[in-house]
This record gives structure tokens, C-alpha cells and sequence, in this order.
């Protein structure tokens, strides 16, 4: 067994060459500092050997939590008894930024004598460009293998798979060499070899003067974010519609298979009217996967970290927290892990404050659902557009907006005015997406709330089943277990006008936000026993939910901090229980304040 | 001066970084290379004070106004 342990500058294309070397599908993206976990996998040529895709450090003196942590990792792993080999990927085209990075864990790699090699990566754009590089100039320099590689193309990758394979330690020059050298010499090695390709920073500049003009980078902006909000609606609604007719079809195919009584019953409340009212969704969590992925990989997130880095300043964040934002509309968790790039421990937690506000996937449904009940399906403006898309956008504003007004208040109240956080962000080049890793990822992302629907909202769903069926075998939903329940926490939700069916719901929404709806689609399911499957939508209307109500649900649910993984998180990632449970807590009243008086208000018209 | 003040389409060679007291961000601009010596540019200025975006070698990076100070140019040098 033998590791070999990918090491390298931000963006060289480590998790690229990674993809290549063990045939797997990690996600690349086109942003500095995105890797977060070390992944690993067999090598592809000799599974014997373990590769290991090590998050991007520009060196070995860490500014923020996430190098502290990559560097911590490498070292622990060079001191490890066990045969390793360090590959160090550096981007051929930007060379320079990578040297002293390279230099530093040469030497650390010659005082555990371990074999360090480098995989001198993007060659095909150096090919592509007619530059050249005196790669025998620079393997005598570096007085270690070098070897060419593309990760975009695969040229040059089963060379460097014999050659990480057969390594093999040997004299290094760097082994002793102070700190003070070895930024000389890394300066002395770029000065000599990096390809001199103004070409490169000039074809990059030309799309920037467009995308960061001081006008046209604003319109940029707006536009590519309208048209991110908008595609996550429409182009997902044609697969949504298919998702809903098929388990509707299935469901009047399936259920009348099964013999009538008790199970019949629980196959169609729990399993089709829970379940089933949950996976519509999962194709708009897709979608926003996908155009998220897209969008870090052509490299325009970090130019969006920079359009945005003044205005977060004004709410106590920075640009930095741009991606983590973002990241939190499709869900917190994955924001919560973007959120490590940030070097300032304030201005994390100051992002940690503002992700769970941030719209994410798992209040879609609920959304999607009390819209669908709440609005008509009409058009305004001359069928130019939907009210329901309209009125959805308006909820995501409303949580965007108040996301950074309370991590504005937060940081106001935060005790330490500490010095402003420097900001330095590598523009990566601009690139065509890579299709199918985001695929890939987009489809796991979606995997994992099937994943979760099977699990948590699975056994969930049948819980509430279970409570409402019982005593009395669904004839009277008001006389079940689940209504002495409801009726027992009633209070707390009778002023927002909702009744104990929807206390449940929330309640049970604690666990994960699209818990409610899975709950509700159950309640309803065997409220109507004798109906023929019929979307929940249609149901919730005929109950007769006013429009009060309905406001004040989708304002409590902008708000609350629905999640049991979120808050975990949160309390990992800040080192802080009474940081998450402080949130938590926060987030409960103030979610409720609101609905309340959101509630009186629309009450008023 | 320093390069924040630089114009955009100028260069100037680096002097010195600004590392007082083991000021973090100074030690990442010389580790990802602005050492003396070393021709840096300035490529874009975005409006209302945004992060300005300079260019090393083949590398850009957007620094905002603080971090950028901490590089100090030798005199204008016509590019
Ligand atoms: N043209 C080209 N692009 C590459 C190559 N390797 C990686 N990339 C792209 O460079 C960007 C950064 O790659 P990634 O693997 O995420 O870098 P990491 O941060 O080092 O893990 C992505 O957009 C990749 O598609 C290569 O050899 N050639
Ligand atoms: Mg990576």
C-alpha cells in the first residue's frame, strides 16, 4: 500500500488530475480554495496505491481555517511510518504562483524522506498558446522529476501514473534549505522559465473589462443572477410536472393492488401522499446544482466575489463570503464548508449568521407548495411573467435581504471591532465548463435528498402515519394520537391562524424543512382516505388555508432554522455550541415575531 | 507609492512589502510571489472602490485597497 499525495497552489487542477489518476468524479470547480475535504481513491493503474486530492495551499504559512487544516493534514501524513509519494501539481501557465509553495514541501518531503515529484499540469494550454517551456531547464533546477501532464486533455497522465508508482526517495537539494532561500530561489526559477504569455492575462483581461467595468459589470451581475433564479424554475418545471405525473400514475396503478384496509391505506397516505409530495422536488435541486457548478467552473464566481466584496462589507462580510452565500441557496451545509476559505474569524461567523437565512433547496417545496395553494396560476405584464415565479422570487429576495440585515445587526453587536480582513482572491482564468464532473455532482446532490427522503423524511412520514392512523384506524383524523399532539402545541401556532395539522408539520420540520411537506401530504392523505390520489396542493386549498396564514408560514420558514445537519454543522465548524444553539434560539422567535406580524397584516386587507 | 496607486495599463517594479509585525497578508503576497524585483501591473479598476485587479506573470489577482498598499513600487516605470 503505498499513498500518493496531490499537493499544489489553488486551481492548479488538482482535483482534475485526481479525476484522471483514480477514474473518479471529484468536483472540480474553477475557484480558488474549493477543495474541502482531503478525497481520496485507489490509483486507476494500480490500486494498490492510494491518491490523495489534499485541499490547494499557496504555502506552507496558512492565513485561514482551511489551510491551517490542508497543512496540518499534509504534515501528519508526511510524518506518517507508511511508504507515501508527494506529488506537487503546479499550473504550467502561472507558474510563478505555485514555486515557493513547491520549494517548501520539497523540503519537508527530503526531511521525511519521502520521493516528491512534480506534475507540471495545463500543458495543453500552453500547446494550444505556442509557448514553450525548457521543462530540462526547469528538472535541473528543481533537481526533481518533473513531469508534463494535462488534465483536461489526459496527455502525459499514464507517464506520471509509472512514474508515481515507481518513485523512489532520493538526495534532494532542498532538504536544508532555509526559508529565505528558498523564496530566492523560487524567484530565480520563475524569472528563468515561466513562459512569458502577456497572451494569456490579455485574452482574460479583454472578458473582464466587460464583466468588471464599473457599468457593465454591474448589468453583468444582475442579469446572470436574474437568469440563475429564473432557470432554477423554469427549466426544472418540465421535469417536476414529469416526476409528479409519474408517481401519481404509479400510485393509481399500485394502490388498488394492494388489498384494501390498513396497508392500502398506509401505501397511499404515507408512501405516495408523503413521500411522493417530496421527490417532486429533487429535479429543482438538480437544476440549481448544475448552474451553480457551471458558473464556479467558467470562473466568473470570483469575479462575483469581487463586484460584491464593498457592498457585503457595509452588512459585516466580504466577498469572500459571495460563494458561501450562494452556495447556502442550494443548501447550508456545503455553504457552511465554503465558508473555510475565509481568513478572518469574524467575518466567518458573521457568513455562518447569514447562510441559514439564505433561501435554500429544502424550503423549496414548502414554498413551491403554499404558492402553488396561495396564488393563481395567471400571468401578468402581458403574459411576459408568472405571478407564482414572481411572488417566488419576491421570498428569496426577502430571505437574501434579510440574511445580510442581520448579519449587518450581528456585527454591529459583535463584541471585538477587529482590523478589517485583508482581501486577496486569484482571478483564475476564464474557462468552458467541464460538463460531466458537475453532472456528476449535481446528480449526487440530488442523490443525497433521495438518500435523505428515504431515511429521515421515510421514517418521518410514517411516524406521523402511525400517530394519525391510530387509535381508530384513519376514520377520525381529529380523535388520533397526532391531533392530541397538535392540539397540545396548538398555542404556540394558533396566533399565526394555522391549526394543529400545520403545528405538527412544523414540528416535525425541525429534523429538515422538507420534512413539512411530507408530514402534511400524510395528514391530509388520511384525512381523505376514500379520495383518489390527488396532489396535495388541491388538498391544502379545499381545507381552506387563508391567505394570512399561508404568508405567515412562508415567512416563519424564510426565517427558522430548520435543520438538525445545519446546526450540527455550525456547532462543528464555529468550535461553538452556544454559537449554534444561540442561533437556533434567535432564529425560533424571530421567525415567529415575524409570521405574527405578517399575519396581522395581511389579516388587515 | 504603493500599488494600489498604480494606473490601470501601468507596471512598476515591486520595492518592498510591508511586513511589519508578521502581518499574514503580507506574507501571502510574497509567497504568491510580489517580491522586489518583481513587474507588477494593474489591469482593472472597478468602480465604487472595489477590489482593483493587478496583474503578476501570468497570474491576476484582485487586492483590495488595504492589501494593495502594502506593496510599495519603485518609481513609475512607463510600460
Ligand atoms: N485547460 C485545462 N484546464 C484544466 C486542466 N486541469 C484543470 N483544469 C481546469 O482548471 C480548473 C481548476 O481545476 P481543479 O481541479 O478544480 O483545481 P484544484 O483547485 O487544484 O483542485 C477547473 O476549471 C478545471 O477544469 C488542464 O490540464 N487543462
Ligand atoms: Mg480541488
Amino acid at each position: 500500500m503505498k499513498n500518493v499525495l496531490l499537493v499544489g497552489a489553488p486551481n492548479s487542477g488538482k482535483s482534475a488530475l485526481f479525476n484522471r489518476l483514480t477514474g473518479l468524479q471529484h468536483k472540480v470547480a474553477n475557484y480558488p480554495g474549493i477543495t474541502i475535504d482531503v478525497g481520496s481513491g485507489a490509483l486507476r493503474s494500480d490500486p494498490r496505491a492510494q491518491v490523495w486530492d489534499f485541499p490547494g495551499t499557496y504555502s506552507l504559512n496558512a492565513i485561514s481555517g482551511e489551510e491551517e487544516l490542508a497543512i496540518d493534514a499534509l504534515r501528519s501524513a508526511l510524518a506518517d511510518e507508511r511508504p507515501a509519494v508527494v506529488a506537487m501539481v503546479l499550473d504550467a501557465t502561472r507558474l510563478e504562483k505555485g514555486l515557493t509553495y513547491c520549494l517548501q514541501v520539497a523540503r519537508e518531503a527530503a526531511r521525511s524522506k519521502k520521493p516528491f515529484l512534480v506534475l507540471l499540469n495545463m500543458m495543453d494550454i500552453l500547446e494550444h498558446n505556442k509557448l514553450v517551456l525548457d521543462l530540462d531547464g526547469l528538472r535541473a533546477s528543481l533537481g526533481v522529476p518533473v513531469l508534463p501532464v494535462s488534465a483536461r486533455t489526459g496527455d502525459g497522465v499514464e507517464a506520471a501514473e509509472v512514474a508515481l508508482v515507481s518513485a523512489s526517495a532520493t538526495q534532494s537539494p532542498w532538504a536544508d534549505t532555509p526559508d529565505a532561500l528558498i523564496e530566492g530561489s523560487a524567484q530565480q526559477i520563475a524569472d528563468r522559465f515561466v513562459p512569458q504569455g502577456e497572451l494569456l492575462v490579455r485574452r482574460q483581461a479583454k472578458i473582464d473589462n466587460w464583466l468588471l467595468g464599473t457599468a457593465s459589470g454591474g448589468v453583468a451581475f444582475v442579469v446572470i443572477m436574474t437568469l440563475f433564479f429564473q432557470a432554477i424554475f423554469t427549466w426544472s418545471a418540465p421535469l417536476m410536472d414529469g416526476v409528479e405525473a409519474f408517481i401519481l400514475g404509479l400510485g393509481a396503478w399500485l394502490v388498488p393492488l394492494v388489498p384494501e384496509g390498513i396497508f392500502a391505506d398506509f401505501f397511499e397516505d404515507a408512501v405516495f401522499g408523503g413521500l411522493g409530495a417530496f421527490l417532486v422536488f429533487v429535479p429543482q435541486i438538480f437544476v440549481l446544482t448544475l448552474i451553480i457548478g457551471a458558473l464556479e467552473d467558467s470562473g466568473y464566481l470570483a469575479r462575483a466575489a469581487l463586484i460584491c466584496h464593498r457592498p457585503l462589507s457595509y452588512f459585516g462580510l466580504s466577498g469572500k463570503s459571495f460563494v458561501p452565500l450562494l452556495s447556502g441557496v442550494a443548501c447550508a451545509i456545503p455553504a457552511i464548508y465554503a465558508a473555510r476559505t475565509m481568513s478572518s474569524r469574524q467575518e466567518r461567523l458573521m457568513t455562518y449568521v447569514a447562510i441559514p437565512l439564505m433561501p435554500c433547496s429544502a424550503r423549496l417545496p414548502v414554498y413551491a407548495l403554499l404558492i402553488t395553494v396561495l396564488i393563481p396560476d395567471t400571468t401578468a405584464f402581458g403574459g411576459l411573467v408568472g405571478w407564482q415565479g414572481l411572488v417566488m422570487s419576491g421570498i428569496y429576495f426577502f430571505g437574501i435581504v434579510s440574511a445580510l440585515i442581520v448579519a449587518a445587526v450581528a456585527s454591529r453587536l459583535g463584541e471585538s471591532e477587529s482590523r478589517k480582513q485583508a482581501f486577496i482572491l486569484e482571478l483564475p482564468a476564464y474557462r468552458t465548463p467541464n460538463v460531466w464532473p458537475i453532472i456528476h455532482a449535481s446528480v449526487n446532490r440530488a442523490g443525497h435528498f433521495i438518500q435523505k427522503a428515504g431515511s429521515i423524511i421515510f421514517t418521518v412520514t410514517v411516524v406521523v402515519w402511525f400517530l394519525g392512523y391510530f387509535p381508530n384506524g384513519g376514520e377520525d383524523l381529529s380523535a388520533s394520537w397526532l391531533a392530541t399532539l397538535g392540539i397540545w402545541i396548538q398555542p404556540i401556532f394558533e396566533p399565526l391562524g394555522l391549526d394543529w395539522r400545520y403545528g405538527v408539520a412544523i414540528l416535525a420540520s425541525f429534523l429538515a424543512r422538507e420534512v413539512f411537506v411530507g408530514t402534511l401530504g400524510t395528514i391530509f392523505g388520511i384525512e381523505n382516505a376514500d379520495d383518489d390520489p390527488a396532489p396535495l396542493a388541491e388538498r391544502i386549498t379545499e381545507s381552506g388555508l387563508t391567505a394570512a396564514s399561508g404568508a405567515a408560514l412562508v415567512v416563519f420558514f424564510t426565517i427558522a432554522l430548520q435543520c438538525v445537519s445545519t446546526v450540527a454543522l455550525l456547532a462543528r465548524e464555529s468550535k461553538s455550541t452556544g454559537f449554534a444553539m444561540r442561533l437556533l434560539l434567535s432564529y425560533l422567535v424571530l421567525a415567529w415575531i415575524a409570521a405574527f406580524a405578517v399575519h396581522g397584516l395581511v389579516s388587515l386587507f | 507609492m504603493s500599488l494600489w496607486s498604480l494606473s490601470v495599463g501601468a507596471s512598476a517594479s515591486v520595492s518592498s512589502v510591508a511586513s511589519d509585525s508578521g502581518n499574514v497578508a503580507a506574507q501571502r503576497l510574497i509567497d504568491i510571489g510580489f517580491r522586489k524585483g518583481q513587474t507588477v501591473s494593474c489591469l482593472l479598476q472597478p468602480g465604487f472602490g472595489a477590489p482593483r485587479v493587478f496583474a503578476l506573470g501570468n497570474a491576476t489577482y484582485s487586492l483590495d485597497k488595504e492589501t494593495a498598499d502594502l506593496v510599495i513600487l519603485t518609481d513609475d516605470r512607463p510600460s
